[in-house]
């Protein structure tokens, strides 16, 4: 049991990552300034690098290759939130997912630090930097553009009333939270969103931007039942579509 | 004058009229400066866009060190960078410096000091000295940190104002060793083609 509790949490926080470093990498050669859009692009490049090094943890734990587990499986074998596969749109919204989302995945790390299963520990340890510069990069875009202009302030007020629904769906309870707690591989989901909470209240509150009231914002969840919107299918399709030409090439 | 071509666009207008110069129609620059190694100089790297110093420090962390080693960077608003006569031959801009005014030792501030050692190179820093204006800088640094080389542009910039990179992020750099595949030397395409040529040959 404590194995599939174990898998549940590598496959949600894998899949996570994959789909939003599919998503954020979108916009390489499009960003707003080059040197924003090779910002953008290197972050992606880390966070799909951080999902292969869980999707390895996984293999060793007896699932399949990270090519295999990445590229063939379809849209209802994965477990990230709903709010990662969202398309772009415009670039306000981008950067308010990435605050919302990578503000979870420091503090979902940061507990992950002193996690009993060793190799999830040694990782957080290894991509603490990593973590840390994407969230310094959202916050200080945020509280920029969240002070900036009239439009800037409203764009980035519009994007983070649509995500943050969505964004609760990161912490959509797991049937396993007991058990992961019991044996102190993770703090649990209900401990992330309460620190997340805390966290993005600090950082709106340097802006002009405000919160819904989180009493009656009404969480999406599905995704990591394998319930996900219209639009992760045909990412996946996208993201796979060499990879499926010839699955034994090497690149 | 209607034109693609970005050079005439910047031209400025003619005018009969004595008028303010135009505001920029884009983001200000940031000088970078990067240190590759512990205990080895800061070094000149390039320039980001930026609308204000802290956003200036974010972009060039990636524009600049998401290859190859790098321990610390920091930033500078380019008009704060006070520059000497640019030489060449074997000419020093150091002796090429104009007259600085008497020093009063009042208001002194810390100046960081950089050498251009040869043409063509980027700036690297020498050290710090004491001073009342970025000339009176240029001319203590010439007393006091040059090694008897010619350089070749000295520049001068006030220590308080650079971003520096702090004690806690430090760490932003720590994985940047185990990113080799963002170096395009990393993939190793001779290597593959000799393999896939020889497996073929039978």
């Amino acid at each position: 049991m404590e194995n599939i509790a174990l898998k549940e949490l590598l496959y949600k926080i894998a899949d996570d990552q994959l789909i939003l470093g599919h998503r954020n990498s979108e916009w390489t050669g499009m960003g707003p300034l080059l040197e924003e859009d090779i910002a953008f692009s290197s972050m992606a490049q880390d966070k799909v690098g951080q999902s292969y090094a869980i999707y390895q943890m996984l293999h060793q734990l007896g699932e399949q290759e990270p090519d295999t587990v990445a590229f063939m499986r379809n849209a209802t074998q994965f477990h990230n939130c709903q709010l990662v596969e969202l398309p772009n749109g415009e670039y306000d919204f981008s950067l308010i997912r990435h605050l919302l989302f990578d503000t979870a995945e420091y503090i979902r790390f940061d507990y992950l630090s002193t996690s009993s299963y060793q190799p999830l520990a040694d990782l957080a340890g290894k991509i603490k930097g990593e973590l840390q510069y994407h969230t310094l990069h959202a916050n200080t875009l945020i509280k920029k553009l969240g002070t900036a202009t009239e439009e800037s302030i409203n764009r980035l007020q519009h994007s983070l009333q649509v995500a943050l629904p969505y964004a609760l769906g990161i912490f959509e309870p797991s049937p396993y939270e007991n058990i992961l707690i019991e044996h102190k591989i993770f703090k649990g989901e209900v401990a992330l969103q309460q620190a997340w909470q805390e966290k993005i209240e600090f950082i709106i509150s340097k802006t002009q931007l405000t919160l819904t009231d989180w009493k009656v914002l009404q969480p999406v969840y599905g995704g990591r039942v394998g319930r996900h919107t219209e639009h992760l299918q045909p990412l996946l399709d996208e993201m796979s579509e060499v990879f499926k030409i010839d699955p034994t090439a090497e690149w | 004058m209607k034109s693609l071509d970005p050079r005439v666009n910047r031209l400025p207008e003619i005018s009969n009229e004595v008028k303010p110069k135009a505001p920029l129609d884009q983001l200000g620059t940031f000088e970078v400066f990067v240190q590759a190694k512990e205990n080895k100089p800061f070094q000149h790297e390039g320039i980001v866009h930026a609308s204000d110093i802290e956003l200036a420090f974010v972009l060039a962390k990636e524009t600049f060190t998401r290859r190859f080693t790098c321990v610390a960077l920091f930033v500078t608003d380019t008009r704060d960078v006070f520059v000497s006569p640019l030489t060449e031959s074997n000419i020093n801009a150091y002796d090429v410096l104009p007259d600085a005014t008497e020093n009063l030792k009042q208001n002194e501030e810390s100046f960081l000091i950089f050498h251009l050692p040869k043409r063509g190179k980027q700036h690297v820093l020498v050290g710090n000295v004491m001073a009342s204006s970025p000339l009176e800088a240029m001319h203590q640094a010439k007393n006091t940190l040059q090694d008897g080389k010619p350089v070749f542009n000295v520049w001068a910039i006030r220590e308080n104002a650079i971003r520096m990179t702090s004690e806690e992020e430090l760490i932003l750099w720590q994985s940047l060793p185990n990113k080799k595949y963002r170096d395009a030397a990393d993939y190793k395409a001779g290597d593959k083609l000799t393999r896939f040529l020889e497996k073929n040959k039978s």
